[in-house]
């Protein structure tokens, strides 16, 4: 996980949001103005720490290591996900990833659209799914588009994931 | 004397000695010292001088080669012992093998003088729980030349030789038929010493030393354990190499050999194009040495006796039952015969009464005995032709029948599977029965049957039951079919084989059936449609979960042909092969 794309963002933010400020404004226009880009500002932070705790949560399935996976959950009891599931990637073709932290801030939802590789195993009847099996296959592999459906909480400062569940696309 | 210079028993039926350690190691002893026979000239290429090969991840190995084919070996810069060796050229390879005196374990060395390049395989018994099963493990690496930097290439694993096929003599005299339709394992037919009824399967390696001169191994897993290996010239269709094992009879078989073959054809590969790569079946993940992952099918099997049987039969019997895996590409069953009512006369068989209800349920009666009813399924692969199958309930050894009846020609052709048989009682048996029918509007013929047939022998045909479930068959010889089985990537991973027959309905139309014997016990039948490259099958399997007759279905694609029926003519005198 890294942090870099927020702080590079929230620079680019500041040093746009100043150069577009009016050279004269009134006393509470300011305050409000600066409260406004705050609330924004922490708006995006989240987003950011959002959109890197998906990754993060993508790279762990995508690589198998699904114990790890657990780590990113608020409870890693409900970490648990379709095993049949064995890859995950974004569906460029497809509407883009929504983001929407709520008004309190300590939660959010995610909404991302995906090609995601399923894998069934085949059962062990017969002479050729016990050989398929013995040579390290056995198995069936299609892709399927869906939409992966996330909750996020904010603990500590830190966002979480609470839950993820598939959707079709 | 005439007489038949076969053993009583072909491989898979063969008792083979559970050899101890000790029982092996005596008859190392000896000839560890003395080094492998060799009906040919040995070639004296090293004699006199020294040798260093070092290998990538497995030994250093020094050798000093002295006169009269004896040698010193020192690994990984050990003390030197002294063994018998024997060495064979071809072309820029010299071969060498040797056993380490003391011990169960020798090595067979491919030396490539024309890239200084060097393929060792450690060989040992004893490292399975069958201690006959000659373990190998293979090493990459070159001879070492002082004041030279090692060279970058080595020899590679690779598909290259997947769907050749060779006839190959032995300077022993030693006659086989052997088939790479795969790259993990491959298919021999040992014509001298077993007659070649049958094709065998083994674990196989195939390394590239350069575009025409391959190493390729087996080992007769499950059987014997004997380590076959040699370098083969494509161009020439020369070989040399050595066998180490134990025969039936536990003689210790260490020699090295030439042989001369010939090319005998080239089936399809179904990898991308492209790929060339070797060892698709990958090893297991344990990385011991030598690992790899071997088809133990009748380590694996349930066996299962009479009483056994029959008490399964009586808990489970499954008729067609929808959503087998084998069928997820099989045509939808015909309505045909409902409402008919036939007879089916075998000669030298029962006469079989049906009363066909409708498209699942059937009236039968043997020799004019009491009628049952039992369900059916059946297909018309092509017009006139009907496939369809039941099982004769209340029949001691709980047979099946498979039926193609040709209503045009007024025949029919029946493999009559049944349990209860020698070796285990779960395992399939076989009859095939040929006859007539009887019916109104059909007026069956009186000398005119179908036939066995040699037109499929020597094909090879890929089947695609479903998804993930695509293998390709082999018919190696005229009674026994092969079957590999794909990776993902399309090439071609374990195989094994069982006996099969052939029977010609008409042109383009075969009725063929497998036994998985001393593997599953399944009998496969399929009517197999050369025009629509499709086919309609019944399976008959026993097991600890009870009786199930299923249909089977797939698409084919027709992968080659392989030029082997010269092989397989009864001649004069005896000469069987």
């Amino acid at each position: 996980m890294t942090t870099n794309t927020v702080s590079t963002r929230r620079s680019l933010l500041k040093g746009g949001a100043l150069l577009a400020a009016p050279l004269a404004v009134g006393a509470s226009a300011a305050a409000i103005a600066e409260d406004g880009r705050k609330a924004r500002l922490e708006r995006l932070e989240d987003e950011a720490a959002i959109r890197a705790l998906h990754q993060a949560w993508l790279r762990r399935i995508n690589t198998g290591a699904r114990e790890d996976a657990a780590e990113l959950f608020a409870d890693p009891k409900r970490a648990a996900f379709d095993k049949a599931v064995r890859g995950v990637a974004a569906d460029h073709a497809a509407e883009p990833d929504a983001i929407k932290v709520a008004a309190d801030g300590a939660r959010a939802a995610g909404r991302f659209h995906c090609a995601v590789e399923i894998e069934t195993e085949i059962p062990k009847d017969g002479a050729l799914a016990q050989m398929a099996h013995a040579q390290g296959g056995g198995f069936i592999r299609h892709t399927e588009r869906r939409v992966l459906k996330a909750d996020y909480v904010k603990a500590d400062g830190a966002w979480a994931i609470a839950k993820v569940e598939f959707a079709s696309a | 004397m005439p007489g038949t210079p076969y053993p009583k028993q072909q491989m898979h039926r063969i008792a083979y000695t559970k050899l101890s350690e000790q029982q092996i190691a005596d008859k190392l002893g000896p000839v560890a010292k003395r080094g492998p026979k060799c009906a040919s000239p040995l070639s004296d290429a090293f004699a006199g001088k020294p040798l260093r090969i070092v290998t990538d991840k497995g030994p250093a190995l020094t050798y000093k080669f002295g006169r009269n084919n004896r040698l010193s070996v020192a690994e990984n810069g050990g003390r030197a012992v002294e063994a018998g060796y024997g060495a064979l050229t071809q072309d820029s390879v010299v071969f060498f093998s040797h056993m380490i005196p003391g011990t169960q374990r020798g090595y067979a060395v491919i030396i490539d003088r024309a890239a200084n390049l060097a393929t060792v395989f450690e060989l040992w018994f004893s490292g399975y729980k069958d201690n006959r099963e000659v373990q190998r493990a293979i090493y990459y690496g070159y001879v070492e030349q002082p004041g030279q930097p090692a060279p970058k290439d080595r020899h590679v694993t690779t598909n290259r030789i997947e769907g050749h096929g060779y006839y190959w003599k032995q300077d022993t005299g030693a006659r086989t038929l052997e088939f790479y339709p795969s790259a993990a394992y491959s298919n021999f037919v040992e014509l001298t010493r077993l007659g070649g009824e049958l094709g065998y399967c083994g674990p196989s390696d195939y390394i590239k030393i350069n575009d025409e001169l391959y190493i390729y191994t087996r080992t007769e897993c499950e059987f014997s354990g004997t380590f076959t290996l040699y370098v083969m010239d494509l161009n020439r269709v020369e070989q040399i190499g050595v066998r180490l094992g134990f025969d039936a009879s536990d003689a210790l078989e260490y020699y090295v050999f030439r042989g001369k073959g010939e090319w005998l054809g080239q089936i399809a590969q179904f990898e991308k194009f492209g790929d060339v790569s070797g060892e698709p079946v990958p090893p297991p993940a344990d990385g011991s040495k030598g690992a790899r992952r071997v088809y133990r099918p009748l380590a694996t099997m349930p066996k299962m006796s009479k009483a056994e049987v029959d008490a399964a039969v009586a808990k489970k019997t499954t008729v067609f039952a929808p959503g087998s895996i084998m069928a997820g590409n099989g045509a939808p069953p015909t309505g045909w015969l409902a409402g008919k009512a036939l007879t089916l006369r075998y000669d030298d068989g029962p006469v079989m009464d049906y009363r066909f209800d409708d498209a699942e349920t059937l009236n039968w009666r043997k020799n004019g005995g009491g009628w049952t009813k039992a369900r059916y399924q059946a297909w018309e692969p092509a017009p006139g032709v009907i496939l369809f199958g039941h099982l004769l309930e209340g029949e001691p050894n709980h047979d099946g029948h498979m039926v193609v009846a040709d209503f045009d020609h007024g025949l029919v052709t029946c493999f009559n599977g049944y349990l209860n048989t020698p070796y285990f009682a779960n395992e399939a048996g076989v009859k095939t029965l040929f006859g007539v029918i009887e019916m109104e509007g059909v007026n069956p013929p009186q000398h005119l049957r179908h036939q066995f047939t040699d037109e499929m022998l020597g094909r090879a045909m890929t089947w695609s039951y479903g998804p993930g479930l695509t293998s390709m068959h082999l018919y190696s010889t005229p009674h026994s079919v092969s079957w590999i089985i794909f990776t993902a990537s399309g090439a071609g991973g374990m195989e094994w084989s069982g006996p099969g027959a052939f029977v010609k309905i008409r042109d383009g139309l075969y009725f063929l059936y497998w036994l998985e014997e001393a593997c599953n016990g399944t009998l496969g039948t399929i009517l197999v449609n050369m025009r629509t490259m499709h086919d309609a099958g019944i399976g008959y399997h026993c097991g600890e979960e009870g009786l199930s007759m299923s249909q089977v279905g797939a698409h084919s694609r027709h992968a080659g042909r392989f030029d082997v029926s010269r092989f397989y003519q009864i001649k004069t005198k005896g000469s069987a092969a």
